[in-house]
């Protein structure tokens, strides 16, 4: 006896588990313009690096003499993979197959990628579309009770708990998200989604049913809604256009919390120096400027254009977060965008800096600060927001953070807020247009001089001389001067100078590389 | 296309009229939001059809701006 019709058993089953959800039901996915999972991975990964996990997962059906005639996959496609070079593990509902929605072996193996991430300490990237579960729960049989785990089993949660801080965890909303796998996806150092994707904690129906209100699921959790609520980081133009920014963001990243992120070096010389930067910041006070322009002459520039990676810009958009290089380096950048509020401190800004230090700790990336922080936001909205909270965290975890940090006070850098800039043990360069206070000149003098203004003979001269005067005292020269900061420089230096700070500050970190832990905060 | 404030301020200066055409960046009103004067850019090339705002008018997030229509390229 040989084992040939087993073995034929199986290459027949792996051929009806790559049909997926069958002929009809790619064809209507692709219809809608979107790609099955396994055409995804493909574009994901390096060519021929997909390394299936599970594929056997399924729901055979028999005939009467018990000959297989049909095989149902998990709905949940899983592996390893390589993405130039680097180890990775793939993976992602199967739309095609019940939308998605958990079957039993689906869910199983959406739980182990997780699992698996963190037993071989890769990154792991998750590409969503699906539901989450159903009424009737995972069981064919829908006459009868969902069955829950054992009390004495791990939590399918517990996992995804841990890999955000051992691991790079990317996701991608590329179709409908709802339930668990939404939950996954915000589970991650960077999420991205298509604009035909929707992310929800529940659809329309159920919307409807619970406060009667007919939304769509697009209205619900379109990239409208989450890419300014911060549940998603980016926008991508198409799927394309998602995995290239998977792609770019692991390209800044260890493998793990173990090891350091890697230096790949550009042929933008070290010693460049932009006149651009020197005019950059208007010196009428009320005028704003582009901080991304700073940041891009600053940082290296690659055949591609510059090497900043925007993350969450519409999200507490006062504030930029983004991955960069410098001099081969992997940094993380953090800016004020003064077109926003004047790059003051939302309650937004705030959490979304909070997760950002924490991300760049977790993975042991040096930040870069460009300090444009007029204070806090104010006004009811912002008291209503609880921003002094927000805020409060956010400078709480800047000065837990552990990672090689330099400041460059460009503009404003006044109140509580300002200290949410300065890293502990940071190199703290200061250019010319810097100002610094307790706050703003403005809202200083209002306050401080209030009848002397009101009794001046004309309160507008009165309040623009005084205006004047004590902007004077604000300039960074005195602060040079007492030593406060390492040094005031033409902002035509800032990259040498960061540069050859972030040589000596990589080096310097001689401690092997480990899991980043912080306290409670505000 | 209905242009919108990304920011809550006072209009501090409207500086396109209706009819006018305007290229991609091109400022359509400035706000004074945090006392800096913000420029609300277009983001197309196009022709003022509406503007919704006057000078000194508070505005508040996602409020509407100004209406254009798209300018055609063999326009």
């Amino acid at each position: 006896m040989t084992w040939d019709a087993d073995i034929e058993e199986i290459k027949t089953r792996r051929a009806l588990a790559k049909q997926q959800g069958g002929a009809e039901s790619v064809e209507r996915h692709h219809q809608k313009g979107r790609l099955t999972i396994r055409e995804r991975i493909s574009i994901l990964l390096d060519p021929k690096s997909f390394d299936e996990i599970g594929e056997g997962a399924g729901v055979p059906d028999y005939d009467e003499s018990n000959e297989l005639i049909n095989f149902q996959p998990a709905n949940f496609v899983l592996g390893f993979g390589q993405i130039n070079g680097r180890k990775v593990i793939v993976g992602g509902e199967d739309f095609t197959l019940k939308g998605g929605s958990p079957n039993p072996a689906g869910l199983r193996k959406s739980v182990y990628a997780e699992q698996l991430a963190l037993q071989y300490k890769v990154p792991l990237i998750r590409l969503h579309e699906g539901g989450g579960g159903s009424v009737g729960g995972t069981s064919h049989e829908k006459n009868r009770r969902p069955l829950a785990d054992p009390v004495f089993s791990t939590s399918r949660f517990h996992p995804l708990a841990l890999t955000l801080g051992q691991v790079p965890v990317v996701a991608a909303a590329l179709g409908p998200v709802a339930g668990l796998p939404a939950s996954r996806l915000v589970a991650s150092h960077f999420s991205v989604m298509t604009p035909n994707a929707a992310v929800l904690i529940a659809g329309p129906q159920v919307v409807k049913r619970a406060l009667g209100r007919d939304l769509t699921k697009e209205q619900l959790g379109g990239p409208q809604v989450h890419l300014k609520s911060g549940a998603v980081d980016n926008l991508a133009t198409n799927e394309q256009d998602a995995m290239h920014q998977i792609v770019k963001f692991l390209s800044y990243v260890p493998d793990n919390a173990w090891s350091r992120p890697n230096r790949i070096r550009t042929n933008d010389p070290v010693d460049r120096c932009e006149d651009i930067l020197a005019k950059i910041v208007p010196s009428n006070r009320r005028q704003p400027f582009k901080m991304r322009r700073i940041l891009e002459h600053v940082l290296d520039k690659t055949e591609g254009g510059s090497s900043f990676f925007e993350m969450s810009r519409k999200y507490g958009p006062s504030l930029i977060t983004g991955l960069g290089r410098l001099n081969g380096h992997s940094v993380a950048l953090i800016a004020n965008d003064c077109m926003y509020y004047a790059g003051a401190m939302t309650a937004a800004a705030a959490q979304k800096l909070r997760r950002f230090v924490d991300f760049c700790n977790s993975f042991h990336l040096p930040i870069l600060s460009f300090v444009d922080e007029p204070g806090f936001m104010i006004g009811p909205e912002s008291e209503a927001a609880g921003t002094i909270r927000h805020g409060t965290a956010a400078i709480a975890a800047v000065l837990q953070s552990r990672v090689p940090w330099a400041s460059v006070h460009v503009h404003k850098a006044f109140g509580v807020a300002a200290q949410a800039h300065f890293g502990p043990d940071g190199y703290v360069l200061c250019w010319p247009s810097a100002a610094s206070g307790a706050l703003p000149v403005e809202g200083g003098v209002a306050v401080a001089f209030a009848r002397e203004i009101a009794m001046a003979s004309d309160p507008e001269a009165k309040r623009r001389e005084l205006e004047d005067i004590l902007a004077a005292s604000q300039s960074p020269f005195p602060r040079a001067e007492g030593f406060s900061v390492h040094e005031i420089i033409d902002p035509r230096e800032t990259r040498p100078k960061l540069s050859a700070w972030l040589d000596i500050a990589v080096e310097a970190q001689i401690e092997p590389a480990a899991p980043f832990q912080a306290t409670m905060r505000p | 296309m209905i242009i919108k404030s990304e920011i809550a301020g006072q209009i501090w200066k409207t500086v396109v009229r209706v009819g006018q055409e305007l290229a991609i960046d091109d400022t359509i009103v400035i706000i004074e939001s945090m006392k800096m004067e913000i420029p609300v850019a277009s983001p197309i090339a196009g022709i003022v059809t509406e503007l919704h705002v006057k000078e000194g008018e508070l505005v508040m997030e996602d409020q509407e701006i100004a209406t254009l229509e798209v300018l055609r390229a063999s326009e």
